[in-house]
């Protein structure tokens, strides 16, 4: 019976090296010492959301990489800041390691409170997951075209069920809404569960929840993938064209990537950067992820701290039109 | 061609009596993590997630399976013995349940809701089994409008159902509905009533107020009352399972608590908390004028909310097969554990890998059976506890009490907000205030605020969205028939005062 055959045995040989290093460590240098104890990864959402799988995913891949076990630690609350925060201020040796996405450049300028963006040291770039476009198949819609068309003919037609503002399908309608230079409807919901159930009772007809939650509602017929905001299509919905295929220049992502507070000593930084990167090339997790429908995008610690720039220069723009910046006004 | 399906997930459990023993380890697992305060069902499904990772998907389902649905029983066992609520889905458990055992019926209180678990597991998988597909039809009418007039619904019950001390009643519910209105506005994003503080944005959560306001309310209580006079003791344990008139007598209400529990589980993202708390006020509403008093250990108070949440599990598992979106938080989990093995739940599931269909029914099955025979046999023992010394007691409700609000949300903030509540609890418990209502009002609140205001949004500011969908209207309707009932006998019992 091999149930337990890859986790046992990695666990079994992560245990002994741990034993193996923790005999030797006396003599090593002081950068190899580290990490000598548990990694704790902070989560800011709750339990079974995409941040937490994803988190979970790499945190069983990065424990035999740092002989060490990953904790992860779930702390959700008020919109993904509570998390942040609680990694930003934890003390800086290394040991405790925050998850973030899109939404923390959203809170930056839409809640004092909140950690900003360019407040912490980004770590490495994990996943991205692009924003598309669905509409329910009774709306006569049948692809991006159709819905501008509807969109500009019947302005009260389209209603746009998305996670509410600051949330990344909402930065997603807003940006949709500018990229095809026309208005519709957005509605709030708490989170991308309740957003697929409205477009699925026919509540809502459209949504910009991300394309990996709406590929099983899609199998089922009623609701079409019209449009994804990637680069390229995405791997799991490959008849769906991108934007830029259907003639309309949009690119947009939410991602998770891993930071860490700032003042971290750089020898600890790398380490873990590489040690994530490491994992980002292990055949093993790059199956796994490949069949959770994750799109792995491997960016260290500067080409992630590149991206959170770029992402910035869009998101700002959007909540500033949208009257949602009440902190760190550009 | 179902009965195939489901004979054969059971078929692996027998071609593999490893795999028997552990399912029956996992049950024995998912029981004590759900009466573990702090590890609510769904943490214990995401401690567990990634050892799931490395095994073939029917059997990492059948796991988690086997601990999700352990754990719902699990969560009732510290909410009757000490007060405090192990998941959110047994919140409501402890208003009956833990006068019972503290009147010496602990085991039978343990019992009631065992055998509602099971009823309502077994139901719930039936409905899943036979009507998935139109449960998840009629839980699609239930949008935006619906849900604000069912927690309306709600608040109205709650309001009538505290006889005699109404005003009290409202007050307390009062006071929860504007713990609801504490931290992100639903509909806008902006932080409300945080006093400028990032601590209250994240608003007062269900799980610390509730174990605050039974378990160390409790705590406070019994140490008042040790200053006057020794305690009163704990009568002695008494019979371990509920008689078969009582039983009788608790049947009706193990019907409504599964059909509210599967419908309720079967609306995406509605929640155990919810399905509870109505099952909860409609069986005290339905009890109103008779002899028996919710609150003070009456057996329905306990069977209801068990029934409402073993089912939900059931209830909760349709939309994710027949839609492929959470049916609560606890699904989300499952659904991520499928498509970590490749397979995307959803309605092309039934074509693609009907196997996956069938070790999920078949595993929640077992899992509900698993669970009645873990916990009869374990029941003798987990009674125990209600011997240890009064003061040993209360330091370890404290202690639980502290772990448990710390441990939900990661945070030392719910622990403060868990002591201050748990001071205010008693506060209120000296001044013949209920506590319970204030609970309904914390999670219906913003229930009904969001949905409200959402139905007005998408209807441009139209309050005839309320009557014109015929859901929502029978909802009204249903209302106007509670408040009118209740005025009713008052009327009539004016020439007597």
């Amino acid at each position: 019976m091999n149930i337990f055959r890859r986790s046992m045995i990695k666990h079994t040989a992560a245990g002994l090296c741990a034993a193996v290093l923790g005999t030797f460590s006396g003599t090593a240098l002081l950068a190899q010492d580290f990490p000598d104890k548990p990694i704790n990864v902070v989560v800011a959402w709750p339990a079974g959301g995409a941040h937490d799988t994803v988190a979970r995913l790499v945190g069983d891949y990065l424990s035999n990489e740092l002989s060490q076990p990953v904790v992860i630690s779930n702390q959700p609350g008020a919109a993904g800041t509570t998390g942040v925060r609680a990694a930003a201020n934890a003390d800086p040796d290394g040991y405790t390691v925050g998850v973030m996405g899109l939404h923390v450049i959203a809170q930056t300028y839409m809640n004092e409170n909140a950690t900003p963006w360019n407040a912490i040291k980004p770590l490495a770039l994990i996943e991205k997951s692009p924003a598309s476009l669905s509409v329910r198949t009774d709306s006569g819609i049948e692809d991006l075209a159709g819905f501008i068309d509807k969109a500009k003919n019947e302005p009260d037609f389209i209603l746009n069920s998305n996670d509410g503002p600051g949330g990344f399908a909402n930065i997603s309608a807003l940006l949709t809404q500018k990229a095809i230079g026309t208005q519709f409807a957005t509605i709030p919901y708490q989170g991308y569960a309740p957003a697929v159930a409205a477009i699925a009772s026919g509540e809502t007809n459209a949504t910009t929840i991300p394309t990996a939650l709406m590929i099983g509602l899609a199998g089922g017929g009623e609701v079409k993938i019209i449009a994804v905001a990637g680069d390229e299509r995405h791997f799991r919905a490959p008849d769906v064209p991108t934007f830029k295929e259907s003639g309309v220049d949009f690119v947009f992502s939410d991602f998770v990537g891993f930071f860490l507070p700032q003042g971290v000593p750089q020898d600890r930084v790398e380490i873990l950067e590489s040690a994530l990167m490491n994992v980002m090339k292990d055949e093993d997790f790059l199956a796994a992820t490949q069949k959770a429908g994750l799109i792995i995008s491997p960016g260290d610690s500067e080409a992630f701290g590149a991206f959170l720039a770029e992402q910035d220069e869009k998101v700002y723009p959007v909540l500033d039109d949208g009257g949602l910046v009440t902190a760190n006004a550009k | 061609m179902l009965l195939d399906v489901v004979l054969q997930s059971f078929d692996i459990f027998f071609q593999n009596p490893v795999l028997f023993g552990v399912a029956v380890v996992a049950v024995a697992v998912g029981i004590v993590l759900g009466a573990l305060p702090g590890v609510s069902s769904t943490m214990a499904l995401a401690i567990l997630l990634p050892l799931t990772f490395g095994m073939e998907p029917e059997v990492a389902i059948m796991l988690l399976l086997m601990v999700l649905v352990a754990s719902v029983f699990g969560g009732s066992v510290s909410a009757i013995l000490l007060n405090i609520p192990g998941t959110p889905g047994a919140i409501v458990t402890q208003f009956d349940g833990y006068p019972m055992a503290q009147q010496g019926k602990a085991g039978r209180a343990l019992g009631h809701a065992l055998i509602a678990s099971t009823v309502g597991g077994v139901l719930g998988v039936f409905a899943l089994m036979l009507i998935a597909p139109l449960i998840a039809k009629s839980a699609m009418n239930f949008r935006s409008p619906e849900f604000a007039l069912l927690a309306l619904f709600g608040l109205v019950l709650l309001a009538y159902a505290a006889n005699g001390t109404m005003l009290a009643g409202l007050l307390s519910g009062a006071i929860g509905l504007i713990f609801g209105m504490v931290g992100f506005d639903t509909v806008t994003g902006v932080a409300r009533f945080d006093f400028g503080t990032a601590v209250l944005q994240n608003g007062i959560h269900i799980i610390p107020v509730t174990i605050g306001i039974f378990g160390i309310t409790e705590v406070l209580g019994t140490l008042a009352a040790s200053r006057s006079g020794p305690l009163p003791k704990v009568p002695p344990i008494g019979k371990l399972f509920p008689t078969v008139a009582d039983l009788a007598r608790v049947a009706p209400t193990w019907v409504r608590g599964s059909v509210i529990g599967t419908f309720i589980g079967a609306i995406p993202a509605a929640g155990s908390a919810i399905a509870v708390a109505v099952a909860y006020t409609v069986e005290q509403r339905l009890s109103r004028g008779t002899k028996y008093i919710f609150g003070k250990g009456e057996p329905r108070g306990v069977a209801a909310p068990e029934a409402a949440n073993s089912a939900l599990t059931g209830g909760a598992t349709i939309p994710m097969i027949t839609l492929g979106i959470p049916g609560d938080p606890m699904t989300a989990i499952l659904i991520g554990a499928l498509i970590i093995h490749g397979l995307q739940p959803g309605p092309m599931m039934f074509t693609e890998n009907p196997e996956i269909i069938g070790a999920i029914y078949g595993s929640i099955m077992l899992a509900v059976l698993l669970t009645f025979a873990v916990g009869m046999v374990c029941l003798r023992g987990i009674v125990q506890v209600m011997k240890l010394p009064t003061h040993v007691m209360m330091v370890l409700i404290t202690l639980l009490c502290m772990v448990g609000a710390f441990a939900i949300r990661n945070s030392i903030s719910d622990l403060v907000m868990m002591l201050v509540l748990g001071g205010m609890g008693y506060v209120m418990t000296v001044l013949r205030i209920p506590v319970a209502p204030l609970v309904f009002g914390l999670i219906l609140g913003p229930l009904m605020e969001e949905n409200m205001r959402r139905s007005l949004i998408i209807s441009r500011g139209s309050w005839s969205v309320f009557l014109e969908r015929p859901v929502s209207l029978a909802i009204i309707a249903l209302i106007i028939l509670v408040i009118g009932s209740s005025l009713w006998p008052r009327k009539k019992r004016k020439p007597d005062a």
